[in-house]
C-alpha cells in the first residue's frame, strides 16, 4: 500500500507544484492522475520515487519512508518501481537490448555493469519482456529507428526488468496516436491485472480513464481536488478539475465508454 | 565440427584473417588484414622493431578469434583497437619527434614571451635624451693614431686610457649628466652598429649622482667586432662609447608599436577587403560553370562543370598560405603576393559555394514568373535573385570572415601585415611589443567574430523591407554605401600594392613553377656519370703533362697542350653517347671546376663536340700542378624508381597525419574535462556555478582567436623547430575550439534517458554509462573527426613557421626552386586532404 501524506513542492523559483496532497493506493489498483498540464502530475509521480526531492511531506510504500530513505535504500526502493515516460526517455543511439538491459542495472553488480557486463538470465529476462510486449524482433536495432509505439514498449519492457511492483507512468500515451494508446495501455492492464502490479498514471484523456483506471484522483494547481471511482467523474466534475472552458475529447472515434 | 571451422585458426596463423575469411566473415577478415598489413608497413618505415611485438599479439588475436569464432562466440573488438591504437600511437610518437622534457628545458626561452604578454607595449611617455659620447680606440698600437670623430662636451665622457683591446676593463667617468637620473652605458662599434655594455650578461645601468657625475669600469665588449672585420695587425679602429638618459616628460602616447600595429591592423583590414571583392567577382562567373542545374543539360557543358569542379577542389584543398609562398615567386614577398594567395583561395571557395545556392534556387518560381509573360532579365530579377541573394551575401560575409583571420598570419610567410610583425619582432627578441601585435590579432578576430555573427543572423532573419519613403532613404543611403565602398576600394588597392605588371614580369617564373607542379617529380632512373677529361698546361712548361688522351672510345681532344692565358682554344669531344647534353668545364688546379659555356653543350648524332673558347686566366699552374679540360655526361641505367623527393614527400605524408592525430587526441584529452566548466547545464544555476560558465566560454573564445600559425611560432621557440612544435601548436589550437564543441554537445544531454535510467534504481556511475555516455562519446568522436580533418589541413601550413612536417620542406624545397618537388609535395597535401574528407565525412555520417 502507497500513503501520500501531506505532500508538497515548491521550486527553487517560487513555483508551487503541489499543495499539500494526501491520497493512498491499495495494491493491484490502476490509478489515473488526471488534471491540466501543469497541474502537477509529472511532479506528484516523480515525488514518489524522489526524481524530484518533495519539500514536505511523507511518502510511505509498504510500511518504509520513500522520503527518509538514504541514497543507498533509495535505489533498493526504486528498482522496484518502474516507471513509464511520455517521451519514451531511450537513449536513442544505444541498442533496444541495452536499453532493456538497463532495467536491471539496481540489480546486477555495479561494477561489472559498468563494462555493460550482464548474466545471461537477464538477457533471458530481457528477450522474455520484449516478446512480452511484441517487439522481440527489433532486439538488436538502434532505439531511434524505432517508430514511437514500439519504443514505449520498450520503455515498457525496460520497467518489466525491474519486476516491479509498482509502475508510474506518466502520461505514457500522449506522445502517440489513439490505436497505439489502447494498445500501450492494455499492455499496462494486463500487468495490473494478471501481475498484480500497481499502477498509477497520468492520463489527458477522460474515455481512457474510464476504460481502464479503477481510481481517479484529479489535480488542479497542485491541488487534490477529486477522488473515486471513474464512473463518478461525471461531465460536471470533469469541468471542476479541467476549468469550465474545457469540452471532453474522445479519443480513437467513438470509443468512449464513460 | 566442419573442415574449415577447425583450419579456421591454422588459415589466421598463416594469414591474419583468413580464417574469418574462410568462415565467412569477410569484412572482419578483411578489415584485420589491411591493418596488420598496414601497420606492418608503418612498424617498418619508422624501423621500430619492438613495435612488432603488439603486432604480433595483434595477429594472435586474429587466431583466437578463429578460434572462438569456431564455436560460435564473438570476442568483440575492444582488444584488437586497443592493440592497433597502441601502435599508431607508439610510431606517431617516434615519428613526431615528441619529447616532453623540451617542455620543461625550453621554458627559460618561452617565459619572456608569456611575461610580455600581460604587458604589451601601448602607451609610453614621449623621452627626452641626455646623451654623451666618446671616440676610443681598439685595439691599442703605437703611435696612436688620433680619434675619428668628437667627443660630446656637455654632458662629458672621460676614460682613464685612451684606447684598449677588446675583453679589457676601462674606467669611465661622467659629468654633466642630469642628477640622479640613471645612466644606460651603450658601445657603438666602427661599423655603426650599437650594443648595450654587459656584465655578467645584464645590461650595465649606473646612477648619476646629485651633481650629475658618475664612476663605473666597464669591459669592452668581447664581440662588437665581427671577426671579419677586425682590424688587420699594426692598425686601430675608432668605437664609441655612449652614455644616455632618458628623461620622460609631457603625457602619454601611444608607442611606436603600437602605431606599426594600427597601422598594420589596417593593412590586414585591406588586404581581407580587397581579396574578398575580387573574389566575389571572379568566383560569380566560375560559379555558373559550375553550377550542376545550368550545366547539366549538355555533353559539353556537363564536361566543363567537371572540370570547373575539380579544379576548384584542387585550389581549395591547397591552403591559402600554401598560395601565398607559390605567388611569392611568381610576384616577390609583399602585400600584393598575400592578396592573391587570399584572391586565389576565396575564388575557389566561393565559386563552390556559390555554385552550391545556385543549384539550390527553386525552379517553380522561375516557371511561375515567366508564366507572367516576363522577359529573361525580369525573370532573374524577380525568381532568381531574391533566392540567390541570401545565400550569396551569407557567403560572402562568411568568407570575408575567413580572409580577415587569414590574412592576420599571411605575413608571416609573405612579410605584410601583423604576421610580419610578430615574425621580424621575435627574432629581434622584442617580446613586449610581439605581444601587441597578438593581442591585436586577437582583438580583431574576436571583434570580427561578433560583429559577423550578429551581421549574420540579421542577414538570415532579414526581412524584404517596406516601402522606402523619402528621397534621403531611396538615394541617400545607398549612395553614402557606395561612396564609402569605393573609398575603401581605392584605400584597399592602394595598400595592397596591386601590381599587375609584376604578373606580367613574373610569369616566366610563374609559368615555370606551374609547369613544375603540373608535372611533378616522382620517379626517377638511377645514372651513372662518365668523364674524360684532356689536360691543359698554363703557361707552357710550368708542369708536366699527366695523363695523354685514349686513343679508343670516348675521348676529349684540345687544338693546344699547352699556351698563355686567352689564346684560342678549340676542345672537340670524340666517341661521346649521340644527342646527349654533356657539361663541359675547366678542371681548375686547384680542383674546383669552372663551367666553360653556359647552357651548353649538346653531342651531335655521331656523339661529336666542338666548342671554341680561349684558355681562361684562372686555369694558370699552381705548384706545379696543371688544370684540365673535362666533358662529363649522365648516363642512364636501371628502370624507372621513385624520387627522392617522391620518398621524402610519403615519409613526410605519414609525418603529417601522424602530427595531426596526436594534435587531436593531445587537444580532446585536455578539451574534454574542461568542456564541462563551459555547460551551463552542469554548472547549474548558482552564482559560482553560472561565473565559472561565463568566464570558461570567455576563455576558450579568446583562446581560440590565438591563429595556430601564431601559436606555432611561439611553440617553435619552446621546444624548438620541428613536428613536435607543430603538434602542440595544434594541440593548443584543438583544446578551447574542441572545449567549445564538447560544451554544446554536453548542454544538448536529453534529461529523459537519464532521469529514466535514475528510475530504475541505478547509481550514479552506472546513469553515466548507461544515460549519458552513450548520448555523448558519438558527438564527441564526430567532433574530434572533424577537427582532425581541420588538422590536417593546418599541418600542411604548420611548418611554414617551423612546425615540421610536408610544409617545412615545401617550404624548403621552394626556396632552393626544386619547383618539381614542391609540386610532389602539394599534390600530396591535395590527396591527404581529399582522402580525409571523404572518410571523415563519412565516418561522421554514421556516428550522428
Amino acid at each position: 500500500m502507497l500513503e501520500v501524506q501531506h505532500l508538497t513542492k515548491i521550486f527553487p523559483n517560487g513555483t508551487v507544484a503541489l499543495r499539500d496532497v494526501s491520497f493512498t493506493v491499495a495494491e493491484g489498483e490502476f490509478l489515473a492522475v488526471i488534471g491540466l498540464s501543469g497541474s502537477g502530475k509529472s511532479t506528484l509521480l516523480r515525488c514518489i520515487n524522489r526524481l524530484i526531492e518533495p519539500t514536505s511531506g511523507r511518502v510511505i510504500w509498504n510500511g518504509v519512508d520513500i522520503t527518509a530513505a538514504s541514497p543507498r535504500e533509495l535505489r533498493r526502493i526504486r528498482r522496484h518501481i518502474g516507471m513509464i515516460f511520455q517521451q519514451f526517455n531511450l537513449v536513442r543511439r544505444s541498442s533496444v537490448l541495452t536499453n532493456v538491459l538497463s532495467g536491471r542495472l539496481g540489480y546486477v553488480n555495479p561494477w561489472m555493469s559498468l563494462l555493460h557486463y550482464f548474466p545471461s538470465e537477464d538477457h533471458q529476462r530481457a528477450v522474455a519482456a520484449l516478446e512480452r510486449v511484441g517487439i522481440a524482433d527489433k532486439i538488436h536495432s538502434r532505439a531511434d529507428q524505432l517508430s514511437g509505439g514500439q519504443q514505449q514498449r520498450v520503455g515498457i519492457a525496460r520497467a518489466l526488468m525491474q519486476e516491479p511492483q509498482l509502475i508510474l507512468a506518466d502520461e505514457p500515451v500522449a506522445s502517440l496516436d489513439p490505436v497505439l494508446a489502447h494498445s500501450i495501455l492494455q499492455y499496462l492492464e494486463q500487468l495490473n491485472r494478471e501481475a498484480g502490479i500497481t499502477v498509477i498514471c497520468s492520463l489527458h484523456f477522460l474515455d481512457l480513464v474510464h476504460r481502464y483506471a479503477t481510481r481517479v484522483i484529479g489535480l488542479k494547481d497542485g491541488m487534490l481536488v477529486f477522488e473515486g471511482q471513474p464512473k463518478e467523474l461525471t461531465r460536471e466534475r470533469f469541468k471542476e478539475v479541467y476549468g469550465e472552458e474545457a469540452e471532453m475529447v474522445t479519443v480513437g472515434g467513438g470509443m468512449e465508454r464513460g | 565440427m566442419r573442415a574449415e571451422k577447425r583450419l579456421a585458426p591454422l588459415l589466421s596463423l598463416l594469414l591474419p584473417g583468413l580464417g574469418q575469411i574462410v568462415q565467412g566473415q569477410q569484412s572482419r577478415g578483411l578489415g584485420l588484414l589491411a591493418t596488420v598489413a598496414v601497420l606492418g608497413g608503418l612498424v617498418l618505415w619508422q624501423k621500430a622493431p619492438l613495435l612488432f611485438v603488439p603486432l604480433a599479439a595483434l595477429w594472435l588475436w586474429g587466431v583466437w578469434d578463429a578460434i572462438q569464432s569456431a564455436r560460435n562466440r564473438s570476442s568483440g573488438t575492444v582488444a584488437p583497437f586497443l592493440l592497433a591504437a597502441f601502435i599508431v600511437y607508439a610510431l606517431g610518437i617516434r615519428a613526431t619527434e615528441i619529447h616532453p622534457e623540451r617542455l620543461v628545458s625550453g621554458w627559460p626561452s618561452i617565459r619572456p614571451i608569456v611575461q610580455a604578454l600581460v604587458r604589451p607595449e601601448l602607451m609610453e611617455y614621449p623621452k627626452e635624451s641626455h646623451i654623451g659620447h666618446l671616440p676610443f680606440q681598439v685595439p691599442c698600437i703605437t703611435p696612436l693614431p688620433p680619434p675619428q670623430g668628437q667627443a660630446s662636451e656637455q654632458p662629458r665622457l672621460t676614460t682613464d686610457v685612451p684606447c684598449a683591446a677588446l675583453g679589457e676593463t676601462v674606467t669611465l667617468e661622467g659629468e654633466g649628466f642630469l642628477p640622479g637620473l640613471d645612466v644606460e652605458i651603450w658601445w657603438q662599434n666602427p661599423i655603426g652598429d650599437y650594443q648595450r655594455v654587459l656584465e655578467e650578461g645584464v645590461p650595465l645601468v649606473v646612477p648619476a649622482d646629485d651633481e650629475g657625475r658618475f664612476r663605473i669600469t666597464i669591459r669592452v665588449p668581447p664581440t662588437s667586432v665581427p671577426l671579419d672585420r677586425r682590424p688587420g695587425p699594426g692598425e686601430t679602429q675608432t668605437h664609441r662609447i655612449e652614455a644616455r638618459q632618458y628623461r620622460p616628460y609631457g603625457s602619454l602616447q601611444p608607442t611606436e608599436t603600437l602605431r606599426l600595429v594600427i597601422e598594420k591592423i589596417g593593412e590586414t583590414i585591406a588586404l581581407a577587403f580587397i581579396a574578398t571583392v575580387l573574389a566575389t567577382i571572379f568566383a560569380l562567373p566560375v560559379s555558373f560553370l559550375a553550377a550542376r542545374n545550368l550545366m547539366g543539360g549538355h555533353p559539353v557543358g556537363r564536361a566543363v562543370y567537371y572540370i570547373v569542379r575539380t579544379i576548384l577542389n584542387i585550389v581549395r584543398s591547397i591552403e591559402t598560405l600554401m598560395w601565398a609562398i607559390i605567388f611569392a615567386v611568381w610576384v616577390g614577398l609583399g602585400p600584393f603576393d598575400g592578396m592573391l594567395a587570399l584572391l586565389l583561395h576565396s575564388i575557389a571557395a566561393l565559386g563552390k559555394l556559390y555554385s552550391e545556392a545556385i543549384e539550390g534556387i527553386d525552379p517553380g518560381p522561375v516557371e511561375a514568373v515567366r508564366a507572367t509573360g516576363a522577359n529573361w532579365t525580369q525573370t532573374v530579377v524577380y525568381a532568381v535573385l531574391p533566392q540567390f541573394m541570401p545565400s550569396f551575401l551569407a557567403f560572402t560575409l562568411y568568407r570575408w570572415d575567413i580572409n580577415l583571420r587569414m590574412s592576420t598570419v599571411i605575413g608571416l610567410v609573405s612579410n605584410t601585415g601583423l604576421g610580419f610583425l610578430i615574425i621580424q619582432w621575435i627574432r629581434l627578441s622584442r617580446y613586449n611589443a610581439m605581444a601587441t601585435a597578438i593581442i591585436a590579432i586577437v582583438l580583431v578576430v574576436a571583434l570580427l567574430d561578433y560583429v559577423s555573427a550578429a551581421l549574420r543572423e540579421r542577414i538570415i532573419a532579414g526581412s524584404p523591407g517596406g516601402p522606402k519613403r523619402g528621397i534621403l532613404r531611396r538615394y541617400g543611403v545607398p549612395a553614402v554605401a557606395t561612396v564609402l565602398f569605393l573609398t575603401l576600394f581605392i584605400w584597399s588597392w592602394g595598400v595592397a600594392e596591386v601590381d599587375l605588371p609584376a604578373l606580367v614580369e613574373g610569369a616566366p617564373a610563374g609559368l615555370r613553377i606551374t609547369r613544375a607542379f603540373l608535372f611533378p617529380d616522382l620517379l626517377t632512373r638511377p645514372t651513372v656519370e662518365s668523364r674524360v677529361t684532356a689536360p691543359l698546361v698554363v703557361p707552357c712548361g710550368a708542369a708536366p703533362a699527366l695523363t695523354a688522351p685514349p686513343a679508343e672510345g670516348p675521348r676529349v681532344a684540345l687544338s693546344l697542350s699547352c699556351g698563355a692565358p686567352g689564346d684560342p682554344l678549340v676542345i672537340t669531344g670524340e666517341g661521346l653517347p649521340a644527342n646527349t647534353d654533356v657539361s663541359v668545364r675547366w678542371r681548375l688546379p686547384d680542383g674546383s671546376f669552372l663551367r666553360i659555356k653556359k647552357n651548353c653543350c649538346r653531342t651531335d648524332g655521331a656523339g661529336n663536340l666542338r666548342l671554341e673558347t680561349q684558355v681562361h686566366p684562372l686555369m694558370e699552374a699552381k705548384e706545379g700542378t696543371a688544370g684540365e679540360v673535362e666533358i662529363s655526361w649522365k648516363q642512364v641505367i636501371g628502370g624507372y624508381q621513385p624520387s627522392e623527393a617522391l620518398v621524402t614527400t610519403v615519409n613526410l605524408s605519414l609525418v603529417t597525419l601522424l602530427m595531426a592525430l596526436l594534435a587531436t587526441t593531445l587537444g580532446s584529452i585536455i578539451a574534454i574535462p574542461l568542456s564541462f566548466l563551459g555547460a551551463s547545464n552542469v554548472m547549474g544555476r548558482g552564482p559560482v556555478g553560472r561565473a565559472v560558465y561565463f568566464a570558461a566560454r570567455t576563455v576558450f573564445n579568446l583562446w581560440r582567436s590565438v591563429e595556430p600559425m601564431i601559436l606555432a611560432v611561439i611553440c617553435a621557440s619552446w621546444v624548438g623547430l620541428g613536428p613536435f612544435a607543430g603538434v602542440l601548436a595544434l594541440a593548443l589550437n584543438n583544446i578551447p575550439n574542441l572545449a567549445k564543441l564538447f560544451s554544446e554537445a554536453i548542454e544538448e544531454i536529453d534529461p529523459g534517458p537519464v532521469e529514466a535510467v535514475t528510475a530504475t534504481g541505478a547509481n550514479s556511475l552506472q546513469v553515466l554509462v548507461y544515460a549519458i555516455l552513450p548520448q555523448l562519446v558519438p558527438r564527441f568522436l564526430a567532433y574530434i573527426l572533424y577537427q582532425w580533418d581541420i588538422n590536417i589541413r593546418m599541418s600542411t601550413v604548420i611548418g611554414f613557421v617551423g612546425g615540421g612536417g610536408i610544409g617545412q620542406q615545401f617550404r624548403v624545397w621552394v626556396g632552393l626552386n626544386q619547383y618539381a618537388a614542391a609540386g610532389t609535395a602539394t599534390w600530396a597535401i591535395v590527396a591527404m586532404v581529399w582522402g580525409m574528407d571523404y572518410v571523415s565525412a563519412r565516418a561522421r555520417a554514421r556516428l550522428i
